[in-house]
């Protein structure tokens, strides 16, 4: 303590000599802060289409809209079966040797809660959670044995030794037994059942142990197996007659991003497809084709369209494909789809085996191969814009930059081959500051030895309209005066950088 | 919080009182050598190898404190230490003075009690010494690019390639209780425990900052590592003397090396980063590196890793002081000395001369190179007493004391019993 006291003491000597107030010196700074592009992949918005450049550009789009999720094919419900074990007598003891058998059964463990009748399926993940339990003053041998579950090619086999109970306390073990990759024959023991698991259970006294079991009346012998979070990876069965919604909602322009205009879409194949994955039938009803809100018609809606059965004989799936030509619609959906609409929809429904059991029990379902809608879509860059006009919101949490003074500089550098109206609007919420306008044109990018498509403008900024939360709006226009071809590589950049003195204060 | 000393330094600290104090005394001739220490010269006189007429403890007690830099003047340094607003014409200065060289700053302060018994052990010609030492140190260097970042700003230099490398600060502070035997000439091997309260130290192995003249590019790299003590760290140092000193000889030389050991550091706080960012702006919204991701709380905490886990060895910054004296006249001399060590970014030399008045007085001025600083002036006296006791003061860079355009300043006050 006295050491530590003398240090202390020294410290305090140096330090309480200075009384400390916030050292403060002004420094120039310039940097880069903002470097942003707007390009055809922000206007198509999505991370599955690619742009192939050229003159004209291709914008393909060749991907799932959505995936048909069957939750009735891919989980099954967790099921519970417990045996109870006591003798036919009261009173007692009476004795058991070694080796006796005091149960030995065959039976089905019947899974409840299922509407379709599967014969076999392999799962993704699961487990068997086991309990046993006994009273009884000696040795007690349990063998559960499921000779129709297999994990890694063997059976799944349980055997439990209890301990002698004392003075009618239970002796219990528990476990869990993982079912991940278990492959399952759903027959039951006779082999023509469904949703049946043969198990085989034998209890008595083991044969190894030289010890004679005192049983009374009053003692029992609990066996409890719990089947749990079974998913499934394949199913084989009847799937029944089961309804299909087939409602989507595809949202293809933001509209607070996209905030008008035109931009003429002029694809050379537009082909919808839905892709039965199941070795199961499937009837689609498609009701309506929708642009926000605006019927498109086709020859194929509201006619219901009977798409067969999956191929699996090989092992491979070899899908039934249903297939719409979007060209043919009337009216033109991309005419639509033009006006930069933030929603397509499509309505409808589906029923899966039709017809009934045609295959005799013989459906099939991956859940790795789930059946999909899915777009083929090719569209060169080329046609008119008319007042196309995007939006970008930024909101800025604010800077403590103490005593600045100096300019915000805001670069645009426009890369399209038509010159966009360019507005920036900074409002500061809190009601501080007017918020501020800045406007102007960015030529079109015409020839790449010229800067003449650059605009930079330096706007003049202080430390209060740094310090608290404010918003950029971006926003800018174009219109093409006619067709213009795009190569796809056209770029709109946006450039901001801080120039200034500020003060740096240290406590 | 109540911190407890742990049992063993209280048996230790007790042991030490013990040894100065209740080590019966016996006469002894020994010579009178004046110990160096952080800011000290030694002047070495030797005295008649006369009988110990003191009735005293031979001890010495020496306290003190300095501070330099090989760029920053008393006002730009106080005005970083103390507050206040720092001109620009402060700063010009200082970084024309730094031209193309690190920049340093250092400080050193403390005090150090050393006791001798009067009686030798037993039938040899060794006794029973100690020594405790109480020590504060900080060093911190940088690069001309780094200055310029930090106090000027990179406005005034877009194209330029500002390197970091080698930047770093570190400050000890630690507690040195020693025990060991002296010999003959003072020579002398003490064992110390060490207790050292804190230490931090940081240091940038290799960075760089551009930004183009467009103000379209930047790049900037930093790897860096730092250390901060959580807990009071124990160990052990060696401190030796040895004296050349013989009557048929015309010179003396003296060795001393201190606090040359090593301390336990337990559950330190490393810190390191390793990243590199080019860019020419930051796109506003996206994930991983843009406007707004780093405005989302704990964005930055992805650039570095902290670890506290196990045990660090580190050593004590230990000195090596190695002097040499040689008379010039009867009463007229001349010293030579180096001091390594102690985080001090060049050995340390002084040359000077010293003078004799009266039997009471001497005084001596010297010149002092290196350590954290430029070249400077320093000046001592000492007073010895009728009554086998001695004062010193010692006192580097003088005009450090009145002005603000010096470089540093240092005092030492020493009190002997002789």
């Amino acid at each position: 303590m006295a050491l530590t006291g003398i240090a202390c003491l020294t410290v305090f000597f140096f330090a309480s000599s200075c009384k400390r107030q916030p050292t403060t010196w002004e420094v120039e700074v310039a940097i880069p802060l903002v470097d942003d592009l707007l390009d055809w992949s922000e206007v198509v918005g999505d991370s599955i289409v690619t742009i192939e450049s050229g003159a004209p550009a291709v914008i393909r789009f060749d991907g799932v809209i959505s995936e048909l999720d069957f939750e009735s094919l891919a989980q099954l419900p967790d099921t519970l079966v417990a045996q109870q074990l006591t003798p036919d007598f009261s009173g007692g003891p009476f004795e058991i040797p070694p080796g006796a058998v005091l149960l030995d059964i065959e039976e089905d463990i019947t899974f409840q809660g299922i509407d379709q009748q599967f014969t076999s399926i392999v799962l993704k993940s699961g487990r068997i959670e086991y309990s046993v339990e006994s009273s009884t003053d000696g040795y007690v041998e349990m063998q559960y044995n499921f000779p129709s579950v297999m994990v890694a090619g063997q059976p799944v086999e349980l055997e439990v030794v209890l301990p002698p109970s004392v003075s009618g306390q239970f002796q219990i073990e528990t476990g869990v037994i993982d079912l991940s990759g278990a492959s399952i024959d759903l027959t039951g023991t006779s082999g023509d059942e469904v949703n049946r698991i043969a198990s085989e259970l034998m209890i008595g006294t083991p044969a190894f142990i030289e010890d004679t079991a005192q049983v009374y009346g009053s003692d029992s012998i609990l066996v409890s197996m719990h089947f749990r979070d079974l998913l499934v990876q394949q199913v084989a069965g009847y799937f029944g007659q089961e309804a299909l919604d087939f409602d989507v909602e595809q949202k293809v322009f933001d509209s607070e991003v996209f905030t008008g205009g035109f931009l003429e879409i002029n694809p050379t194949r537009a082909l919808l497809s839905f892709n039965n994955t199941l070795a199961a039938d499937i009837r689609l009803d498609l009701d309506a084709l929708q642009v926000d809100g605006i019927n498109v018609g086709h020859e194929q809606l509201g006619i219901p369209q009977f798409i067969s059965r999956a191929d699996w004989s090989s092992g491979e799936v070899e899908p039934a494909v249903w297939t719409m030509d979007l060209l043919e619609t009337g009216p033109d959906i991309f005419e639509l789809l033009g006006y930069l609409p933030e929603w397509v929809t499509v309505q409808g429904d589906g029923l899966l085996n039709p017809l009934g059991d045609v295959s005799g029990g013989q459906d099939f379902y991956d859940s790795r191969y789930p059946p999909q809608l899915k777009l083929d879509l090719e569209w060169p860059l080329r046609g008119v814009i008319d007042q196309f006009g995007i939006e970008q919101t930024f909101d800025f949490s604010g800077a403590d930059l103490p005593h600045f003074e100096g300019d915000l500089v805001l670069r645009l550098t426009n890369g399209f081959p038509i010159s966009w109206e360019f507005n920036v609007e900074w409002m500061h919420p809190n009601g501080a500051f007017e918020s501020e306008f800045f406007e102007g044109s960015v030529p079109s990018f015409s020839d790449e030895y010229s800067d003449s498509s650059a605009m930079e403008w330096r706007i003049p900024v202080s430390e209060l309209q740094l310090i608290g939360p404010s918003q950029f709006v971006f926003s800018a226009h174009m219109d093409s005066e006619g067709e213009v071809i795009f190569t796809g590589n056209e770029r709109l950049r946006l450039q901001v950088a801080i120039e200034g003195t500020h003060q740096v204060a240290v406590e | 919080m109540r911190k407890s000393i742990p049992l063993f330094s209280l048996k230790v600290g007790a042991l030490l009182v013990w040894s100065f104090l209740v080590i019966p005394i016996a006469n002894a001739h020994f010579l009178q050598t004046s110990s160096s220490n952080d800011a000290w010269t030694d002047s070495t006189a030797i005295d008649d190898e006369t009988s110990d007429k003191s009735s005293f403890l031979p001890w010495s007690l020496t306290v003190w404190g300095q501070h330099r830099s090989n760029t920053m003047d008393h006002q730009l340094g106080q005005l970083l230490v103390r507050g206040g607003n720092i001109e620009r014409s402060l700063v010009d200065a200082a970084r024309k003075v730094q031209g193309g060289q690190m920049g340093t700053f250092g400080f050193s302060s403390g005090f150090q009690l050393q006791a001798r018994s009067k009686h030798m052990w037993k039938e040899t010609n060794l006794r029973l010494c100690g020594s405790m030492q109480v020590r504060w140190i900080g060093d911190s260097r940088w690069t001309p690019e780094m200055y310029d970042l930090v106090l000027i700003g990179n406005a005034g230099h877009l194209g330029r390639r500002d390197v970091l490398d080698g930047t770093g600060a570190r400050s000890s502070a630690w507690i040195n209780a020693a025990l060991g035997v002296e010999g003959k000439h003072q020579n002398r091997a003490e064992l110390g425990l060490v207790y050292r309260p804190f230490q931090y130290e940081g240091v940038i192995e290799t960075g760089y900052f551009y930004v183009n003249e467009s103000l379209d590019d930047l790049h900037a790299s930093l790897r860096a590592k730092a250390r901060i003590s959580r807990k009071a760290g124990w160990g052990l140092s060696l401190n030796a003397e040895w004296h050349f000193l013989r009557e048929e000889a015309p010179f003396a030389f003296h060795v001393q090396l201190r606090n040359f050991g090593a301390v336990l550091a337990p559950n330190p706080l490393r810190f390191e980063v390793d990243t590199m960012l080019e860019t020419s702006g930051l796109p506003l919204t996206g994930a991983g590196w843009s406007i707004a991701s780093l405005q989302e709380e704990g964005a930055v905490e992805g650039l570095y890793t902290v670890d506290s886990s196990g045990v660090d060895l580190q050593l004590l910054p230990g000195r090596l002081d190695m002097s040499f004296e040689y008379p010039l006249t009867p009463r007229m001399g001349w010293d030579v000395q180096v001091q390594v060590g102690e985080w001090m970014p060049l050995p340390r030399a002084i040359s000077g001369l010293r003078r004799a008045f009266g039997k009471h007085w001497q005084v001596g001025v010297q010149l002092v190179a290196g350590g954290w600083g430029r070249a400077r002036p320093a000046a001592w006296a000492r007073w010895r007493m009728p009554n086998e006791r001695a004062v010193m003061i010692y006192i580097e860079d003088p005009w450090g004391w009145g002005g603000g355009s010096a470089y540093g300043r240092g005092i030492t006050l020493r009190y002997e019993s002789l």
